[in-house]
């Protein structure tokens, strides 16, 4: 620790700490632009200059000035620094003057006036005038890509983005050319950025120079009712705003959370909302002779009546998708438990995992916190990247810092950090397991190897076998840290966690989604599940958003409500229960989903136990208390090894597949939404992604 | 009856009594235009002491509006030429379209896209959302 004195208070700060922090730190606010807590520091804005004394006899920029470097005083008095002095007032003029010179007084026009760095600050610290008559420099736009728009006139060079790109989402696309005045942000030859987190450079971009494309004049900012919620593009959850205007949402933006996402969502996260607003479900349909027609609630209602009572408890059966909340899975399961079935399923993708095994088996022990701790890191089936980008950014994060090694079994693809490919399938695995792969020595040194599992190895057939074998490779630790479980499952879809806390699997000889998918039941229930192909046979009830692969296939359609516009509960991959709010409303005659199911059940003759979404939410707690700890994580009990290794049987040899083939199309929203759509173009190279 | 009081109470409808005894004492009549307007000078090309010019003017058919008087009368009124426009052999150009008074505040008046007195429907617009509809 060391002594500063920071406008006459003095404080105790840590000596590695930035001149910037320890002014933060006793409470004094220095304006910058180039400056980012999570980014390298550059020092180009020279907006966080300060007046020091024990150091150079100039304004000192802050940032990248640390406490340590400063000389204390001929009696040791500890090192003195001002931030509102005359001098340091003039020289953030002087800077705001120079910055301003080449920067367009376009903030009528420009996307991010209103929540604008340089606006804000240009009012707190600049000067009213100015003494510049000469031309300002223009800048040719350039294009980057279909979700950042460029506006390179007003770039101050702070270089924020590319810092970015480089550092934390892995792409060196993003560069500098020129100097001094002629200094040009691109991509050096126009072509889109191939990273699945460049939206974040548009929240960096402390001017309106790397703006939203799909946003691009929609909204201000001050007109959009902001809403906290929660992400369900993937099994992360990362913090999202959701802003709208009406019952429209205009953008989603990221919000901080440490302990899942800092502060970067994925291009799939934010870009998402357009798909919100097209091929929508607004009105209950019924099939007649073959062809759906607009039908009310009572007649929905009414015939699905006619089709349940008609069939035999065994004969109904229950499917929840990738988007559910938790909600709604608990009251499909109550209804499903009313009448009297035991086929349910929340696993559309056949995932093996099963709470019987316990609450360990399934979850991404580790934390997305505990990859910072994690020195071997061994990928089982698992393509990050596209399965969580953000976590993805996270294990770049951590290799970034040094002393990682990532391992990987499965099928090569590039990550953003170096990975030693051991082997293409469960072969590998088992070698591995019983030590006589080279790697396992490795592992068998570290003291937090994590073992992160895909989806894409346990949707096989072999799935229990490969993770018994995984779970032992994940305590093959010789002296593992206190505390430390590394047997982590990367999930593919936001409601599958909770799905499994509910149990939402099949009883005793009940069906599995395959089995009531093939054609096992009379009655097939789908709540949003669209990733599965249903056979001739069954009366599809198919409860949902959108008109996808559901909808098409389905009997009566009862339309639902989209992540954003319900209040409910989300597990996320590592168990973290999280609430996503209500941020407009479903559009049409659409319900919410409980509301949808408790009406359904007063038809059916087995009305569930709640009016509410306040009544349902005490009964789920009530059934799963461990749902009440809101962003907190229940601890699973152990992993049973040995039963897992019983249940696994033999593994097959095919090599690991991806759970995920494109990643912008994985769910019905996303296959709704236009901007995902040209993502998808260009990430599959379907069109060129440079610009003509 | 409605007619005498109008041009005396309003200025509007026509010339007022002043204009028109003006006219009847100053006046010479020059022309008339299409719409039925019809233009004045002083007697005799008399030059006005106050304007340096011949003073010129305009006793409208029906409502005053400026925006009725075509364009060959309107060069006549400004000084953009001398002899009235029948009289100098004006003849508008081809791409002229016959001239119509500015419409605003009438029927005819532009609304753009969107507005609310459009009888068309409106266009898709904010808040809107695609309803999904079976076989698309």
């Amino acid at each position: 620790m060391a002594k500063i004195i920071v406008d006459g208070t003095e404080i105790d700060v840590p000596a590695e700490f930035t001149l910037l922090q320890a002014c933060e730190a006793a409470g004094a606010e220095v304006p910058r632009f180039c400056f980012h807590e999570r980014l390298s520091i550059a020092g180009n804005c020279r907006m966080c200059l300060v007046e020091v004394k024990g150091g150079p006899p100039k304004p000192t920029a802050s940032c990248a000035m640390s406490v340590r470097d400063l000389r204390p005083g001929p009696n040791g008095e500890p090192p003195v620094v001002l931030t509102t002095s005359p001098m340091v007032k003039k020289a953030r003029e002087g800077v705001m003057e120079f910055l301003l010179i080449n920067h367009p007084l376009d903030c009528p026009i420009c996307d991010q006036g209103g929540e604008c760095d340089l606006q804000d600050q240009a009012m707190a610290y600049g000067v009213d005038t100015s003494r510049f008559a000469e031309n300002k420099r223009a800048v040719e736009d350039k294009y980057i890509g279909p979700l950042v728009k460029t506006q390179m006139n007003r770039c101050i060079q702070c270089t924020r983005c590319v810092r970015f790109t480089t550092e934390v989402a892995g792409i060196a696309e993003l560069g500098a050319i020129g100097r001094g005045e002629d200094m040009e942000i691109t991509t050096y030859l126009e072509k889109a950025m191939s990273s699945e987190m460049q939206g974040n450079v548009i929240d960096l971009c402390p001017v309106g120079a790397l703006t939203s494309k799909p946003y691009a004049f929609k909204a201000r900012p001050w007109e959009l009712s902001k809403t906290e919620s929660v992400d369900v593009m993937d099994a992360l959850g990362s913090a999202i705003r959701v802003d709208a205007r009406g019952r429209e949402v205009m953008r989603i933006l990221p919000r901080l959370n440490e302990a899942v996402n800092e502060e970067w969502i994925s291009d799939k996260t934010r870009f998402i909302w357009d798909g919100l607003r097209s091929q929508r479900l607004d009105r209950p349909y019924i099939r007649e002779k073959g062809k759906l027609r607009p039908a009310s609630w009572g007649e929905a209602f009414a015939a699905i009546a006619a089709r349940v009572k008609a069939a035999k408890p065994e004969g109904i059966g229950a499917i929840a998708g990738d988007l559910a909340s938790v909600e709604e899975m608990f009251a499909l399961k109550l209804l499903m438990e009313g009448l009297g079935s035991k086929n349910i399923d929340g696993r559309q993708d056949g995932t093996v995992l099963h709470p019987k095994f316990g609450r360990a088996s399934y979850l991404f022990n580790a934390t997305v916190q505990g990859i910072e701790d994690a020195d071997v890191i061994l990928l089982v089936g698992s393509n990050p990247r596209k399965e969580a980008s953000v976590l993805n950014a996270r294990i770049r994060k951590r290799w970034r810092a040094g002393g990682l090694t990532v391992a990987r079994i499965g099928e090569p693809a590039d990550l953003t950090y170096a990975v030693t490919d051991l082997g293409a399938g469960p072969e590998t695995l088992a070698e591995l397991a019983s030590g006589k792969h080279s790697f396992a020595a490795t592992i068998a040194k570290a003291k937090r190897p994590l073992v992160i599992v895909g989806q894409g190895a346990l949707t096989r057939a072999d799935g229990l076998a490969v993770f018994a074998l995984a779970a032992k490779v994940a305590s093959s630790a010789a002296e593992p840290a206190e505390g430390w479980n590394g047997l982590s499952v990367l999930h593919t879809a936001a409601a599958r966690v909770g799905a499994l806390d509910l149990g939402l699997v099949p009883g005793e000889g009940g069906l599995d989604a395959k089995a009531m998918a093939a054609g096992g039941v009379e009655v097939l229930f789908l709540m949003g599940a669209d990733e599965i192909e249903v056979g001739p046979g069954p009366f599809v009830v198919y409860q949902g958003t959108h008109g996808d692969k559901g909808a098409h296939r389905a009997d009566v359609i009862l339309p639902g409500a989209a992540y954003t516009e319900k209040s409910g509960l989300y597990v996320n991959t590592e168990g973290r229960v999280q609430l996503g709010n209500r941020a407009g409303f479903p559009p049409g005659e659409a319900r919410e989903d409980w509301a949808i199911l408790r009406a359904l059940s007063d038809v059916l003759g087995r009305k569930l136990p709640f009016d509410s979404l306040s009544d349902l939410r005490k009964g789920l707690f009530a059934a799963h208390p461990h749902m009440a700890g809101i962003d907190a994580i229940a601890a699973g009990s152990a992993v049973d090894a040995a039963a897992l290794a019983k249940a696994g049987g033999a593994i097959d040899k095919a090599p690991f597949r991806d759970a995920i083939g494109d990643l912008y199309l994985t769910n019905p929203i996303a296959r709704a939404s236009a901007v995902m759509a040209d993502c998808s173009a260009i990430a599959s190279g379907r069109v060129p992604a440079a610009a003509e | 009856m409605k007619d005498t009081l109008l041009r005396i109470f309003t200025w509007w409808n026509g010339a007022t009594i002043g204009t028109l005894w003006h006219t009847r004492r100053n006046g010479e009549f020059v022309g008339e235009d299409e719409f039925g307007n019809r233009y004045y000078r002083t007697k005799g090309g008399k030059v006005d002491p106050a304007l340096g010019v011949v003073r010129r003017w305009v006793i409208y058919n029906g409502e005053a509006e400026a925006s009725k008087i075509p364009p060959g009368w309107y060069g006549w009124m400004h000084h953009k030429f001398d002899e009235p426009p029948q009289s100098e052999g004006y003849v508008p150009r081809e791409w002229e379209k016959p001239h119509r008074p500015n419409p605003t505040g009438t029927a005819g008046a532009y609304r753009p896209k969107g507005s609310i007195l459009n009888a068309d429907t409106r266009r898709e617009a904010t808040g809107d959302y695609q309803a999904w509809t079976p076989g698309s």
